[in-house]
């Protein structure tokens, strides 16, 4: 036996107030994990974009298109590095439900702007060579199961062809895989030059110019002076950080980031109230006990210590089971989530983050307890018989 | 010793007298109760706000007909051509300038919403001159109407509410042309609301739009109309068009939101299992202080039945007081927040948080379960004291 | 029985504030205890027994005076030292026992340990040893509620004595005991107090009890009034 057994021993020598408090923290941490997993889903597209990447889009909306010259007039602006362009196609697989984020890409510049995701040179040159030919991130490759020389029809809900159809076929090229497992890759890119010769409505015009600067500091004065190119021409555009273009987009959904930490708050602050008053009242019962080992010669830090250590013990039992149960619900709903939150995973961030609440909860019950152990006058408490 | 309705009676009135005594725990068990409801009924007032705001934006007697197999009016693409030939379909109404007839376009803007100072889309949509009048309670509430042929823009109250720089005689600009704000119209709370209106020619020629629309609404003369617009399109090889009413095509719409409610439901359920776990500590904790007690009663005859209702009722008691803390709570935080969000068309659908009397009855229906399965365990423990816990110490 | 004094306290007075009242409890108290001594120490409701057991046991202080153990002056030591005086030098002994109701007989037993540096070897031999000196070497692993009250308060004994300290105090430790089972755990007191030296102070309301120690006081509105053994007391 050592001091550990016996702050085992008081937390687990009643049973069911254990379990129920061990159960209501669990809850609380499932919630926490699951809940902190889709926050960062969403952040996702905000933390992992590159710092020294800008997008431009018409100033009216990022939906109206650009023209395709902008794109050779950007490249002259000094402090830019890589351009590129994209258009939306707005696809998806045999049914509109099935959604397929398809860009329709220069491949010539495309990569030169992404590089951190990469595809296998031999794959790239062949994309290249065949105008029906398209890329698919890795996480669709896993989650359809397709294969570099696979056909595949994607259907856009935006574009017909000129003969009146609104699928394509195209032939699996290669895979584009990303650098930190973190990074989207659920989109497919397919030929701008092929989409826009067999789309009905034809022209040169563009969705976006994503461009990465020299140096990311040099990122405002970029985009200042790319702004001020197209000032008061047909369309103007708006420049911003790819972070800033992300956060702007989620947004739009409404401040989930909000939603959901107000309800990680409101089960934690339940959790507290109930764990917090539970070990208030189990302190409060063993009273005389305090009192006896504070005869046996314990000294009041000591005690003090034990009662703290037990609420811990407590807080990280139910909370380490409730992260690992949210672990576990979060890699079982991950294939059904691929296509409205590619990146829900419950990262190491969530879990150190769990770990720290896991603390709190631990020292914010335990310390009154504990403290009131420490304080207990000894002749009193065992006088109370 | 009376009737067994006096017994339940008095052990019930011991133990609510008793509960000061124990005010802290009673406290938590009140107060997680309380919290639970508000969590569900927080989503509960954001999910039936946007069905509402939805809901209340279709008309059963206005149809809209968008491209065959498109489903929403992004995805809608329609010629002139196909607008020329369904106007001269039977089941339209017609007044003085002949059938009732909208066909409408939008493209989507950026505003900048007031809460986070994003930008964020919203729609600019021409409509034909019938169109202002298709729309459900709708009225123009401040300056004048766009005239035909300007860049002028009417805006919903809604818009004005949750972003900045669409107040009446307010500019702005799209692409190379100066957009003006000169009136402001009120939609009743509907999605209507959520957008700016402009002449609908104006807006193809702005936008190199050529003589095309994304949607058609027409005024219905009567309950078979569909069913005759339909039949017709049914008849003309060149047009592919699905049609259905306004009010099935916005509750459509609204169904991805309404799945808010359920979330609401499963956040809720979880949270009140926590609950739960606290209402049974404080309730056996209860027993157990009482023990003496109960025991005592049941030696001089009181049933065991009697220590249970007691328990079962003590219980009950916090947590439907939690319940009503929760809703009330819920009420005042949250009924009438107006914010936004993003809807079926790709825009803005601006949209008030609404405490209905059905999520009221919802969350003290949650309360009561709490209370009644927090209760019961520990009531069966106190009907089953063993009466020598009277006489111990 | 060795003439050297365990305790020496001199003139202590103890006064307790109860509402607006001040009650004294002892006013000028002097007593020495020699080491080897069992002393009882009897006397009616408040007449301040269980206050001077606690005084003696480091749990309670005088409010003025001086309480010598061995010499040195106890009643100003800090919150922390006391603890560790009382860790090496008192055994408890309670009317209840007080045992940890989730700790089985040895693990009740080992606890004063625990404050000690040793290895768990040696921490099983003294628990042992202890457990056998009162007779529950059996009994080792039950749970206090498996136990009866005799058995209990053997097991509060052994806990007592296991980190061989010099000074036993007991508060009416045969209280909630019947007779046959209070003579039984005296005669081990009083063994202890034989063969091991044990100095043990005990408090009681049994005269009977009162009986197996050398000597008895009897405490009577905060002053002895009644000396047994001369001796023992001074």
């Amino acid at each position: 036996m050592n001091n550990f057994t016996l702050v085992r021993k008081n937390l687990t020598r009643n049973k069911l107030r254990l379990f129920l408090n061990c159960f209501a923290i669990f809850i609380a941490f499932l919630l926490f994990g699951a809940l902190g997993a889709i926050k960062n889903a969403f952040d996702a597209g905000v933390e992992l974009s590159a710092d020294d990447r800008l997008v431009t889009v018409n100033k009216i909306n990022f939906t109206q298109p650009l023209p395709l010259a902008y794109v050779n007039k950007i490249r002259t602006l000094e402090g830019v590095k890589d351009v590129t362009w994209a258009n939306w196609f707005g696809g998806y697989y045999q049914e509109p439900k099935n959604q397929l984020m398809t860009f329709a890409v220069d491949p010539e510049s495309y990569f030169e702007v992404y590089d951190d995701v990469v595809v296998d040179e031999q794959e790239l040159e062949n994309w290249k060579k065949d105008r029906q030919g398209i890329l698919i991130g890795e996480r669709i490759a896993n989650a359809r199961g397709w294969k570099v020389g696979d056909r595949i029809p994607v259907s856009s809900n935006i574009f017909s062809k000129h003969d009146g159809s609104s699928t394509w076929d195209f032939n699996i090229s290669g895979i584009v895989r990303p650098e930190n497992p973190q990074t989207d890759t659920s989109y497919t890119l397919i030929h701008y030059k092929y989409f826009m010769e067999t789309q009905i409505w034809g022209g040169d015009w563009i969705g976006w110019i994503p461009l990465t600067t020299q140096n990311p500091e040099l990122n405002e004065e970029v985009s200042r002076a790319v702004d001020k190119m197209f000032a008061n021409s047909p369309a103007e555009t708006e420049t911003s950080t790819e972070a800033q273009f992300s956060k702007a987009f989620v947004e739009q959904m409404g401040d989930i980031g909000f939603i959901i930490m107000s309800v990680v708050m409101a089960a934690f602050f339940t959790i507290l109230l109930i764990v917090g008053n539970s070990m208030w009242q189990s302190i409060k019962e063993r009273t005389s006990e305090i009192a006896v080992l504070k005869t046996l010669g314990f000294t009041a830090e000591k005690v003090f210590a034990m009662v703290l250590a037990e609420s811990f013990l407590l807080a990280a039992l139910g909370g380490i089971l409730g992260l690992g149960g949210a672990w576990l619900s979060i890699k079982a709903i991950t294939p059904m989530t691929q296509s409205i939150l590619p990146a829900l995973v419950l990262g190491h961030q969530v879990f150190i983050s769990g770990l720290m609440f896991i603390a709190i909860l631990g020292f914010v019950t335990g310390i009154v307890p504990a403290w009131q152990a420490m304080k207990l006058n000894t002749i009193e408490a065992l006088s109370r018989r | 010793m009376g009737s067994l309705f006096a017994q339940i009676s008095a052990v019930v009135k011991m133990n609510l007298l008793s509960l000061p005594k124990r005010v802290g725990s009673s406290l938590t068990t009140l107060l997680a109760v309380a919290i639970v409801v508000t969590v569900l009924l927080a989503f509960m007032a954001m999910g039936q706000g946007f069905q509402k705001t939805m809901a209340g934006s279709g008309s059963e007697d206005v149809a809209i007909m968008l491209r065959g197999g498109s489903a929403a009016e992004l995805n809608s693409g329609l010629g002139g051509d196909v607008y020329t030939n369904v106007s001269s379909s039977p089941g339209i109404a017609k007044d003085e300038n002949g059938p009732i007839i909208s066909g409408e376009l939008y493209v989507v803007v950026d505003g900048v919403k007031k809460s986070s100072q994003t930008e964020a889309n919203l729609p600019l949509r021409g409509i034909g001159p019938a169109g202002f009048s298709l729309r459900k309670n709708i009225s123009l509430i401040d300056g004048r109407m766009f005239e035909e042929g300007k860049t002028e823009i009417i805006v919903g109250t809604s818009i004005l509410s949750q972003f900045s720089g669409f107040e009446l005689g307010s500019k702005m600009k799209f692409g190379a042309t100066e957009w003006t704000v000169v009136g402001v119209f009120d939609a009743g709370g509907s999605v209507f609301g959520s957008e700016l209106l402009t002449d609908v020619r104006t807006l193809q020629a702005q936008f190199n739009r050529g003589n095309s629309y994304q949607s058609i609404r027409v005024r219905l003369d009567g309950p078979e109309a569909i069913q005759k617009i339909r039949d017709f399109i049914e008849s003309d090889p060149r047009l592919n068009l699905d049609v259905m009413t306004e009010q099935a095509y916005y509750s459509d719409q609204s169904r991805d939101m309404g799945r808010l409610v359920y979330m609401g439901w499963g956040l809720a359920i979880f949270m009140a299992l926590g609950a739960l776990a606290g209402a049974l500590n404080t309730m056996y904790t209860s027993v157990e202080a009482k023990a003496v007690e109960i025991a005592t009663l049941r030696a001089i005859g009181f049933k065991g039945i009697s220590a249970f209702f007691g328990t079962l009722v003590e219980s009950l008691v916090l947590a439907i007081i939690g319940g009503v803390l929760g809703t009330l709570i819920a009420f005042l935080l949250f009924d009438g927040i107006s914010t936004s969000t993003m809807g079926g068309s790709f825009t803005q659908v601006v949209f008030d948080f609404n405490v209905s009397a059905d999520a009221f009855k919802s969350g003290i229906i949650l309360a009561v379960i709490i209370g009644l399965v927090g209760g019961f365990f520990p009531a069966w423990r106190a009907s089953r004291m063993p009466l020598l816990k009277a006489f111990s110490s | 029985m060795s003439n050297e004094l365990l305790f020496d306290l001199k003139n202590i007075e103890k006064r307790f504030v109860r509402g607006r009242e001040s009650i004294s409890i002892f006013d000028g108290l002097n007593i020495t205890i020699k080491k080897g001594t069992f002393v009882s120490i009897m006397g009616p409701s408040g007449s301040g027994k269980t206050t001077l057991l606690n005084m003696l046991g480091g749990v309670d202080r005088p409010t003025s005076g001086e309480i010598l153990f061995e010499g040195q002056a106890i009643q100003n030591l800090g919150e922390g030292e006391l603890a560790k005086w009382r860790a090496r030098h008192v055994g408890f002994i309670f009317q209840f026992y007080n045992l940890m109701p989730m700790l089985n007989a040895e693990k009740n037993v080992e606890l004063p340990l625990l404050l000690k540096n040793l290895s768990k070897a040696q921490r099983n031999k003294s628990v042992e040893t202890a457990l056998k000196l009162v007779g529950l070497s059996d009994r080792a692993r039950h749970l206090p509620k498996e136990l009866s009250g005799g058995q209990q308060q053997r097991v509060a004994i052994a806990r007592a004595i296991v980190s061989d300290p010099d000074l036993l105090l007991c508060d009416e430790p045969t209280g909630d005991l019947d007779r046959t089972t209070a003579t039984e755990i005296l005669e081990t007191l009083q063994l202890l107090n034989k063969e091991f030296g044990k100095t043990i102070v005990m408090v009681t309301h049994d005269p009977v009890a009162a009986s197996f120690a050398n000597v008895s006081l009897h405490l009577d509105k905060g002053q002895f009034i009644e000396q047994q053994s001369s001796e023992a007391v001074a």
